[in-house]
């Protein structure tokens, strides 16, 4: 195997590669990248069994020619020592080549890298997606469904379901959810006419893998391809082929959960609203759990406090556009709070209390495709 | 509720039988351990059999018992050592079964009713005996009864090394005939109100008219009443021990006085003590109670609810000095103590909602509501959980509850 590549090319795919890497594997071999290069380009594979990614550099792309002289084959070389060696090399050419007793040379301007690789016939196939049942969406607006709910799932195992986001379809929806029980964040978008004879009806993706796919995908209009089977789905870009495993189980059902009336409603400015949650939150890093209170006052105005009994306190008063309803005092954690508020992506914001006691809801105050819940903090 | 059968386990005398396990020369000798030895403030804890048998009494001043007993061997408390012993003694119950309710550093119970397979409830009781006598060198009594209650009183019949039987049926013979103030839960204030209505043996408490007493003692009447029966629904219950309600310190001066410095060092040095006992705890608590004992042995109570939950030693100083100053009529002060009450755990005072079971903590919003509204109407929780005064005049030793879970570790 051998071929001379862009080094900016090799390392974007070497990158996205790691992504699925992990050093804590059971097999040994998955501590590896796997190069295989063939007559139309350059395919780089990494996994840790959970997650597999490919990333594809084509030989040449709109007139460019990213890699030249290739003879095919395949090799697998140690992710440990691979990344750095190509963020280093002096010059913005590499050349990669693999003998028969897979040593590996890697050769830039002056310098010159030897290292043993492995038989890349001992790394473990990864399974072919056979499914119908695919679908597609832009990638930008993949990405904003996963950034505005990942956040929420439950980073403990305690009930290892709910460390995934559930997708699914409903109503002719598509309806990103996810929750650690104490804060709920969804997302929906509408079916367009492709997407609307999608077979699935609900499954659970990791968040770890949805996260490490948004760091890979770019934010491009171009559309990725969508493919669900039982266990696993597949993310695929004309470059990038994403698998991940499924979770088993049954996601519970959130939907009821959340309250369909308000006693009290508040509509504000979002900016304003996070950055004096943030500024509340400073005291309330020490205490318990990053507890601030809230309170509606008259005149619209709302009063944001926190009081760390060691530390001091703060009190601020933000006016909201406006209060409807019961007066309401209620406390929750600053984190969630800033979570949610950043993830709703509107600058005007309508947040529905039902109660001190009981689930709130934010939401851009123009758009009920984003739904942010948190569960209050019962204080004495 | 279905048959069940509770063992009681009360170990003899337990810091002088540790002791004489440490030392095995002590063995058989009168021995007892005082607060301290030197001091006027020392005053018997507990005592051997050895040294009961010649009238040595808990609480009894040191110089009175040793004027009954010449030879009397006092010792300052050990409290690791006791603390080592009864962690492995309850280590030795749970072996037989995971219910065991720690009361109290030498003194549990426990709930054996599934345990058929090892045996009869003696031959449980016998082996249990015998592991701690041989594991431990302590001598222990342990009652055996359809419920807790019973099985308490059981414990006290045989002492040392007694294991007694109580069941219902026994009842007119070993329990009925004992003065009231012998039964479990009846201190000397309850006794002294239910002499007034001529109830002198736990049989007249049991034959007794249900309203005379619930207007004497109130719902408590009722319970005792049951108990006396031989009734007493209460589980044995492995987590009570966290269900801790106050955490309190007291301590005697050296010399009653009336000198305001010596008694704000006292002060002093008891909130230093809650404030440790609650962050061990991490808890909080929002009652604070004071305790003054005057020379003549009168005792009295204070207590106050504040505005905010406390935990630090400056608070907890302050709102109990305050107290202090508000109700000392300047006579000679003999014992003084604070306890925090109305405690929480910090983590339940900001605690997180849950998603899928808010709905039982939102069913009680109204209750909150309710009491907010009335704390702002009367400027208190009205529905603040009356604390029972207590009744009998020992002082407690520095043994909190707070470490009955170790034997878990």
């Amino acid at each position: 195997m051998k071929f001379i590549i862009q080094r900016d090319q090799l390392m974007d795919s070497v990158q996205d590669v790691m992504k699925a890497i992990s050093s804590r594997t059971t097999i040994p071999i998955l501590t590896g990248i796997k190069l295989e290069a063939h007559a139309d380009g350059v395919k780089l594979t990494g996994s840790d069994s959970d997650i597999s990614i490919e990333s594809f550099i084509p030989k040449e792309e709109e007139g460019i020619v990213y890699i030249e002289q290739i003879e095919p084959g395949s090799i697998v070389i140690q992710a440990k020592y691979f990344p750095d060696i190509v963020r280093k090399l002096p010059q913005n050419t590499v050349e990669i080549e693999a003998d028969e007793h897979l040593k590996v040379t890697i050769r830039s301007g002056n310098s010159e890298f030897h290292l043993n690789g492995q038989d890349a016939d001992e790394y473990p196939q990864l399974p072919k997606l056979h499914t119908e049942d695919s679908f597609e969406l832009p990638t930008d607006l993949l990405k904003n469904l996963i950034k505005q709910t990942v956040f929420a799932v439950s980073t403990v195992e305690t009930r290892p379901i709910l460390t995934g986001v559930n997708m699914k379809v409903a109503n002719k929806e598509l309806d990103f959810v996810a929750t650690d029980s104490h804060r709920l964040a969804s997302r929906k978008i509408p079916l367009t006419e492709e997407t609307e004879n999608i077979a699935f009806s609900s499954v659970v993706i990791p968040g770890k893998s949805l996260i490490e796919l948004n760091k890979i995908l770019e934010d491009t209009q171009e559309n990725v391809e969508i493919s669900v089977t039982e266990n696993q789905i597949l993310f695929r870009t004309k470059n990038l082929y994403f698998l991940s495993r499924l979770l088993d189980g049954n996601y519970p059902e959130t939907s009821r959960l959340i309250p369909d009336q308000s006693k009290t409603i508040v509509y504000g400015n979002t900016k304003e609203l996070l950055q004096s949650i943030d500024r509340a939150s400073l005291l309330a890093k020490e205490n318990r759990n990053n507890v601030v209170r809230f309170q509606t006052k008259t005149d619209n105005q709302l009063e944001i406090s926190s009081n760390s009994p060691e530390v001091g306190n703060v009190v601020e008063e933000v006016t909201a556009k406006s209060i409807d309803g019961e007066e309401l005092k209620i406390s929750f954690s600053a984190k969630y709070m800033m979570d949610a508020l950043k993830a709703i992506e509107s600058d005007q914001v309508k947040i529905e209390f039902t109660g001190a006691m009981r689930p709130f809801i934010i939401r851009p105050i123009d758009n009920d495709q984003v739904l942010q819940l948190i569960l209050p903090v019962r204080t004495y | 509720m279905a048959y069940r059968i509770i063992f009681h386990v009360d170990m003899n005398s337990f810091y002088a039988s540790v002791e004489a396990a440490y030392n095995p020369n002590l063995k058989g000798k009168p021995i007892a351990i005082a607060g301290n030895p030197e001091e006027r403030k020392g005053i018997i804890v507990t005592s051997s059999y050895e040294a009961r048998a010649k009238g040595v009494k808990t609480t009894m001043p040191l110089w009175e018992a040793r004027k009954l007993c010449p030879d009397l061997i006092v010792m300052r408390p050990n409290f690791n050592r006791y603390r080592i012993a009864s962690k492995e003694m309850f280590k030795i119950l749970s072996e037989v079964t995971p219910y065991v309710q720690p009361v109290s550093i030498d003194e549990g119970y426990m709930d054996i009713t599934d345990c058929e397979q090892k045996g009869s409830p003696i031959a449980i009781a016998q082996a249990l005996q015998q592991k701690i006598a041989t594991q431990l060198d302590l001598p222990c009594s342990i009652g055996i009864a359809p419920n807790k209650f019973l099985a308490k009183m059981a414990s006290d019949m045989k002492k040392p090394m007694g294991i007694t039987v109580l069941r219902k049926r026994d009842l007119p013979v070993k329990l009925w005939p004992l003065p009231i103030e012998e039964m479990y839960g009846i201190g000397k204030k309850t006794a002294e109100k239910l002499n007034q209505i001529e109830i002198f043996t736990i049989k007249d408490l049991a034959h007794a008219d249900p309203p005379t007493l619930k207007r004497l003692l109130g719902i408590n009447g009722e319970r005792l009443q049951n108990r006396a029966n031989g009734i007493d629904p209460s589980p044995v219950d492995p987590e009570a021990v966290h269900d801790f309600k106050s955490i309190g310190s007291s301590e005697t001066l050296p010399q009653d006085t009336t000198d305001e410095n010596e008694i704000r060092k006292l002060f002093r040095h008891l909130a230093r003590n809650v404030a440790r006992r609650l962050k061990r705890k991490q808890a909080v608590g929002r009652n604070i109670q004071i305790m003054i004992r005057f020379h003549n042995r009168k005792t009295i109570t204070r207590s106050m609810k504040l505005p905010e939950f406390i935990e630090d030693e400056e608070e907890i100083f302050g709102a109990g000095y305050a107290l202090f100053e508000q109700h000392w009529n300047g006579d000679p002060v003999r014992l003084l103590g604070i306890t925090i009450q109305d405690i929480a755990e910090k983590k339940e005072i900001a605690q997180q909602l849950d998603l899928f079971t808010y709905e039982v903590d939102a069913s009680k919003e109204k209750l909150y509501k309710a009491i907010d509204q009335l704390t702002d109407k009367f400027g208190k929780n009205p529905f603040i959980k009356l604390n029972n005064p207590i009744d009998d005049d020992e002082p407690r030793t520095s043994f909190q509850k707070d470490f009955l879970d170790d034997y878990r570790d």
